[in-house]
């Protein structure tokens, strides 16, 4: 019988530049050359049986995303993440790791929300009042292009569950899934556009993803 | 330094305004970061083509963990950066850099250079423009310290005739890397502490086993523009410089750690290589005698690498490199071994091209999917007698019956290779490619029933236009020119169309254009390097890319230099003109060559190493296959 299990991982650095597909094919040779006993989909050309929460856009950094297995087999949970670390290139690390309880969704179905840091090129024009300013707004629109090339406005304000200076960056908590799912440049696009003001992003690191427990908190998609 | 901690030379904007900006990060799994106060020497390593190509090649590999086996030395790696940000670099003025450190490549010591096919000769312009080298070797200062500027030597198939190039490169190394970059190194290290000048050093280099330094011979031409003379301007250099081999492949250094790319690149697996050289001498093929003589790695050492790799890279996939794997004397062990590996480690195994028979087919039906995958051929001629010039020991009924096997065992789909114009070749031999082809097609409706057959067999051909080498049989052979290039490949489709299973076969025809200049580069000499220099500034580069190559440049710098096309590509050269890679010694020598061409001439067949000695001269070198 089969164990899913969430890995809860980081990256910085250089390797931030890595797209999506390269993050999953670096987990993948990863697996295998810390010998751990993934389980492989059946057919012609087996592949294993992993998945990720959430895609990590080029540059973006992370302090919590997450991906999911399944074993056939393992010794504990710490050695898990301890055999991983042992293989893994600089810039990217395990963080922990945990078994998901049978009745829980996997690890990109469970994705409510997302915590960030965003780092500007110049925070100190971003004072509380223009925050202020800005989410107290009746609604923050976005453009958007349609499936069939139409332009159509969105509404993010419910989307932005939290804005908040950080010591240097700027710190956010938006709504990912699937009905709405906001990104921190849309934030600071239309923090921009709204307030007047002309910063751009210098990094952004993703600093938790979370999902909504039974009595509907947030909770890390990690713990359950 | 940690690799995390690198600082990028390329600034955030820079790399998220151009295409996979990881080709220009480093700090890949098992790339080697070194203090540069506990090294005395940094080599930058460069593949003059994108990221993904130069990654998956083999020899720079090698190289590169041999170099940074060595305590005092760091090797890095740099490629050609693609049109996007070569236009950056420009506009900003940052130096091309090395993917390890980031720091510039005109502060390394050396800059060695892979020429792995001559269409990479613009790349190799703008390695060295983009890092601020100035382009021609005589502007680097010979009378200055040692240190200015790096060394650039050059290395790989293309110096067999570096002479197109001689004017760019401090120094080829003649021969397999392994053997002298330590007595290069130590040579250098000493030279640079004495305070020697850059010519000092590249005339004691010059004196050292297969190193050639172009700048130190003098060429001397004929009116009717071929070479009267190549002979060295200083004392104590060799005349003739003599190719380099390893002699035993298992006690030479082997890559069990080799640098995993984060993106995909070309070969994207596990490289074991069996063997170095090839028995079969194929008269058009450069390979078969460069890398004479055949050499083997032993099974146990390729199981022992084998397993070293799955654990240090997680590759899920493995290939094996040689000229020719069905030649390699242990196959079937290796093979069943490999299979059982990659059986308990779920890896695939992706073989080579093998001579099919019922051995081989048996391999490939434990790990291909049969209904997916092609059967290959490389008759690489149509008619027997065309076959027997270019010495392809390979016959029609070789190709049918192993076809047959091949549709009995469920396999609907066959790749043929073959060349248009070969030396001596007619009308009827290129009609008789389709011929093959359509009795191939035959083979298969009598040797599967109808009630067994899953559709259509698919009969591919391809031709690709033949550019007589350096070192063959037929570097003295006259190529063909655009329009005979295309008038054969009409023919051939024409010769298709008349064929009674003509829907079950399909032909495709390489492009013309390049053979051309490709022509040129493998034959031409020293005074080719102006048209090199021409066709870069006036904007080529990556010509090896087809939406790239711009052909009419090309025909305008060969107008402007050197001696003409019809001088260098479309003539017959006499057995007695000194050819501008007469400078060098591969162990083979010009007399077996000129018997081979008086073979080819005659349409006789001459043996493999093998079977029988041919008496080529390969065996000076003492190893492999030749006899002591």
């Amino acid at each position: 019988m089969a164990t899913a299990i969430r890995i809860k991982f980081s990256r910085k650095g250089p390797v931030s530049y890595l797209g999506h597909l390269d993050v999953l094919r670096y987990f993948q040779k990863a697996i295998i050359r810390a010998g751990i006993d993934i389980r492989y989909s059946e057919g012609f050309n087996p592949h294993q049986i992993l998945s990720f929460a959430y895609p990590l856009g080029v540059s973006m950094e992370t302090e919590g995303d997450y991906c999911d297995i399944e074993v056939n087999s393992f010794d504990s949970i710490q050695d898990i993440v301890d055999s991983l670390n042992q293989v893994m290139n600089e810039g990217i690390s395990v963080i922990s790791a945990s078994i998901v309880p049978d009745d829980k969704l996997n690890a990109m179905a469970s994705v409510a929300m997302a915590e960030y840091n965003v780092v500007l090129n110049d925070i100190s024009i971003v004072n509380e009042d223009i925050i202020n300013s800005y989410l107290s707004r009746e609604t923050i629109e976005i453009e958007k292009e349609g499936k069939k090339g139409e332009i159509k406005k969105v509404d993010i304000k419910e989307g932005i569950l939290e804005l908040k200076k950080n010591n240097d960056m700027l710190n956010m908590k938006l709504l990912s899934g699937s009905t709405l799912n906001i990104k921190p440049a849309q934030v600071v696009e239309t923090l921009c556009k709204y307030e007047n003001i002309d910063v751009n992003i210098q990094k952004i690191i993703r600093v938790e993803i979370y999902q909504s427990s039974d009595d509907d908190e947030y909770i890390p998609l990690g713990q359950f | 330094m940690k690799k995390e901690d690198r600082i990028l030379a390329l600034d955030h904007d820079t790399l998220m305004s151009i295409e996979k900006p990881a080709r220009y990060i480093g700090g890949e799994l098992n790339s080697i970061n070194k203090a540069k106060s506990d090294i005395r020497l940094r080599f930058c390593m460069c593949f003059p083509d994108i990221y993904e190509i130069g990654m998956s090649h083999l020899g720079i590999s090698i190289l590169y963990g041999m170099m940074n086996s060595y305590d005092d030395v760091w090797c890095e790696r740099v490629f050609s950066p693609w049109t996007d940000l070569d236009k950056v670099l420009r506009e900003k003025n940052i130096p091309l850099f090395a993917l390890e450190s980031q720091d510039p490549v005109k502060d390394f010591d050396f800059l060695g250079i892979t020429l792995q096919y001559e269409m990479c000769y613009t790349n190799v312009l703008q390695i060295l423009d983009l890092s601020m080298i100035p382009i021609y070797q005589r502007d680097r200062g010979m009378d200055e310290k040692l240190g200015k500027y790096p060394i650039v030597i050059g290395g790989g198939p293309c110096i067999y005739n570096a002479e197109p190039i001689a004017d760019f490169f401090d120094i080829f190394y003649i021969g397999e890397g392994e053997t002298m970059y330590r007595a290069l190194f130590d040579l250098y290290e000493e030279s640079k502490e004495k305070g020697l000048t850059r010519k000092e050093f590249l005339v004691e280099a010059a004196k050292l086993r297969g190193i050639y330094v172009p700048c130190l011979y003098d060429v001397k031409y004929n009116e009717d523009n071929t070479i009267k003379s190549m002979n060295p301007i200083v004392e104590g250099i060799p005349a003739t410089v003599k190719k380099e081999v390893v002699k035993e492949l298992d006690d030479v250094f082997f890559p069990t750690k080799p640098i995993v790319p984060f993106i995909r690149a070309t070969q994207d697996r596990i490289v074991l290589e069996v063997q170095r050289g090839c028995i079969r001498g194929c008269r058009f093929c450069q390979a078969g005698q460069i890398y004479k003589p055949i050499r083997t790695r032993s099974v146990d050492k390729l199981m022992e690498y084998a397993a070293e790799l799955v654990k240090s890279t997680g590759y899920d996939e493995m290939s094996l490199s040689s000229l020719s794997t069905s030649d390699y004397p242990d196959l079937e062990e290796l093979l069943n071994k490999l299979i059982d590996l990659c059986a308990e480690k779920k890896m695939n195994i992706s073989l080579p091209s093998l001579r099919i028979d019922a051995f081989s087919l048996d391999v490939m039906s434990k790990v291909q999917d049969v209904r997916k995958t092609s059967l290959t051929f490389a008759p690489e001629a149509g008619s027997q007698r065309m076959r027997n010039v270019i010495n392809k020991g390979l016959t029609k009924d070789n190709i049918l019956s192993g076809a047959t096997m091949a549709f009995q065992g469920g396999w609907n789909k066959v790749k043929l290779y073959f060349m248009l114009g070969l030396p001596f070749e007619t009308d009827e031999d290129i009609k008789e490619i389709m011929y093959l082809c359509n009795d191939i097609a035959a083979a298969y409706y009598e040797a599967v029933p109808k009630e067994k057959r899953m559709g259509r067999v698919q009969v591919s051909a391809s031709t690709s236009f033949f550019i007589p080498k350096p070192f063959t049989a037929f570097q003295w052979a006259p190529m063909n020119n655009m329009q005979q290039f295309i008038d054969k490949a009409e023919l051939t489709k024409k010769t298709m169309l008349e064929q009674l299973n003509k829907k079950s076969i399909s032909y495709k025809w390489h492009e013309a254009g390049t053979s051309v200049v490709e022509g040129v580069f493998a034959r031409g000499d020293r005074r080719i390097s102006d048209a090199i220099y021409y066709a870069y500034r006036n904007g080529c580069l990556f010509d090896a890319w087809t939406e790239e190559y711009k052909h009419d440049v090309w025909m305008d710098a060969f107008e402007k230099y050197g001696a003409g096309l019809d001088f260098y590509i479309f003539r017959e050269r006499n057995v007695d003109e000194i050819l501008p890679w007469d400078i060098l010694d591969i162990g083979v020598n010009k007399s077996y060559l000129v018997r081979e061409w008086e073979n080819a001439r005659n349409e006789k067949v001459t043996e493999n190493c093998k079977d029988k000695c041919a008496g080529c001269g390969a065996f000076t070198y003492k190893c492999g296959i030749c006899p002591r």
